[in-house]
């Protein structure tokens, strides 16, 4: 039933981010073949057909360009409503009184979030997929594919950041702009590292999908192993973390 | 020992430096209704948050059910026998009642479908509008038909009647003694308001900083309990074990005694005091004798304008 008051309280925020994703998507796709003429929309699907493996490649670069968007924003928007967003508010009364364990229903959020999280991934970049494909005739769509598992995979340690810093900040806000600040701190600080000092450090999770935009060129590069160890690490780092401090949190 | 439905032995919270309760010993027996008294911060509810897992104790033990709190495992057993009503009552505010309902029966393997609809039409809640909405009374009913259709063996209740109008306050009394009272389960619930508790508590206990200054049933206070005032010099704090509490101003010394007071009396006359007043007490003047540190003149109290010196309590 928790899972149900998760689902319920991150419904519009899913929705939202569902649908935001998905026009995102449908409008990448579609663009190649939309052009105005006599000053209105016209649809030519001779575009698509002309050159269909450059198309597929332009289409879900630019699909996975708007994916990395809502790959950033479904875990923080969704990760904020953790249990620890509950304390500040004061719900988390009654939910600690209920029989469940703070370790089973920081998890049960976590995996609704999750669910959430592969389904606004999945869908609309499979929902392109579909679209180009029919439109194309060219069903080798390997970038496209890949691309929401491996978004899914480095939002998880984002999820786990957000959870973590709602228990830190007791409350849903708090998580929300702790966790941009954190994700800002860093980058800021990493781009003040790296060009003084001209070094091109690795990507420190965001590996995968990096790989995946830069990875059709001629000379195609190694699979970033270690940053997805890192992500597969701080995802499940994080919200571990969060469950340790929730258990001891006191209310 | 284990019988008690709440037992704690030396149960202590500090915050820091701060004592919120210190060595506190209560013992609940099965179906008593036991009113947890006490001024704003003595301790009642961080008392009730360390029986529920909320809070973690400092030091000492308790037992819920036979269970302990303290151990995720009972916790959870705990947690399915024992309903909660906070002093804060807050809900998910875009939840319905109706939707809570459904929410909460799914935790509970005793919860009571027909015991929520009886209650949800006996205290009018309206079931289809969103908690955010209601009044703070309706809120607290809610949060009272929830902790008693979960078919409870233990009700904690935190000042549940607090903000209500005196209609709703003797709704929800008459709920609690209707539909648990007499049903011989257990109810531990801390008030401000004492007229409630005489209404419905067969037993009281009286926190204060942190410490309980008393614990006794609600009868033997109306029956044994007497507040005795002596004039006179030097004389004792307490002699005797029966001496609950003792409070001095100049001449005067007023005994709050548990019993043998008329013997206690005797005893002060023999030391050369004037005994000027010897009367039954309420559970009011008893609480206010025990936990007032400015102590005003009070109706019967022979002009004595007590604003005790020091005060001692057994």
């Amino acid at each position: 039933m928790y899972a149900w008051k998760c689902w319920r309280e991150s419904r519009a925020r899913f929705i939202f981010l569902f649908i935001m994703s998905t026009s995102t998507a449908l409008l990448f796709t579609l663009q190649p073949g939309l052009e105005v003429r006599n000053g209105w929309w016209y649809f030519d699907r001779s575009e698509y057909t002309r050159d269909p493996a450059t198309v597929v490649h332009l289409v879900s670069l630019m699909v996975l360009t708007g994916l990395l968007t809502s790959g950033f924003l479904s875990p923080v928007f969704l990760g904020a409503s953790a249990s620890g967003s509950e304390i500040e508010p004061g719900t988390i009364e009654y939910l600690w009184t209920r029989p469940r364990t703070r370790t089973s229903v920081t998890w049960t959020h976590w995996s609704v979030s999750l669910a959430e999280m592969v389904i606004v991934a999945i869908v609309p970049t499979y929902l392109a997929a579909l679209i180009l494909g029919t439109l194309t005739r060219n069903w080798n769509l390997p970038l496209l594919m890949a691309a929401p598992w491996m978004t899914v995979i480095v939002g998880l340690p984002m999820l786990g950041l957000t959870t973590l810093m709602t228990a830190l900040r007791r409350s849903a806000s708090g998580g929300l702009i702790s966790t941009t600040a954190v994700v800002s701190v860093y980058m800021i600080v990493r781009q003040l590292v790296m060009v003084p000092m001209h070094l091109n450090l690795p990507p420190l999770f965001a590996g995968p999908v990096i790989w995946l935009m830069h990875n059709n060129q001629p000379y195609p590069s190694a699979f970033p192993w270690g940053s997805l160890g890192r992500a597969v690490f701080l995802a499940a780092a994080f919200p571990l973390a969060a469950q340790y401090l929730l258990k001891r949190t006191e209310v | 020992m284990n019988d008690a439905a709440i037992l704690t032995e030396g149960f202590s919270k500090s915050f820091g430096t701060q004592a919120a309760v210190s060595e506190l010993n209560l013992r609940i027996q099965p179906g008593a209704v036991y009113g947890f008294l006490g001024r704003n911060g003595a301790g009642k509810t961080t008392t009730m948050r360390m029986l529920l897992g909320l809070v973690r104790p400092t030091k000492g033990s308790a037992r819920v059910l036979g269970l302990d709190p303290t151990h995720e495992t009972d916790l959870m057993r705990i947690l399915e026998r024992v309903g909660f009503v906070p002093q804060r009552k807050q809900l998910y505010g875009w939840a319905t009642p109706a939707e809570l309902v459904r929410m909460n029966k799914a935790y509970f393997p005793h919860w009571s479908d027909e015991a929520a609809a009886r209650l949800a039409q006996r205290l009018e809640i309206p079931m289809k509008t969103a908690f955010k909405k209601l009044s703070v009374g309706n809120q607290s009913k809610v949060a009272l038909l929830l902790a008693l259709a979960q078919g409870a063996e233990v009700l904690i209740l935190d000042e549940p009647t607090a903000g209500l109008d005196p209609v709703m306050v003797d709704e929800i009394l008459r709920t609690l003694i209707e539909d648990h009272v007499s049903q011989g389960r257990t109810i531990f619930v801390s008030s401000h308001h004492l007229g409630e508790v005489e209404q419905i508590c067969d037993w009281v206990g009286i926190l204060e900083e942190g410490h309980l200054l008393l614990e006794s049933r609600l009868e033997e206070i109306r029956q044994e309990f007497r507040l005795v005032i002596a004039s006179g010099e030097g004389l004792p704090f307490a002699t005797s074990t029966d001496v609950v509490s003792a409070t001095t101003d100049g001449r005067f010394q007023r005994y709050v005694m548990a019993r043998e007071a008329e013997r206690f009396a005797a005893e002060l006359r023999s030391q050369g005091a004037t005994i000027l007043e010897i009367s039954p007490l309420g559970l009011r003047e008893l609480f206010l004798h025990l936990v007032r540190k400015e102590d005003s003149c009070t109706p019967g109290s022979a002009g004595a304008k007590a604003a005790p010196v020091s005060s001692f309590s057994l």
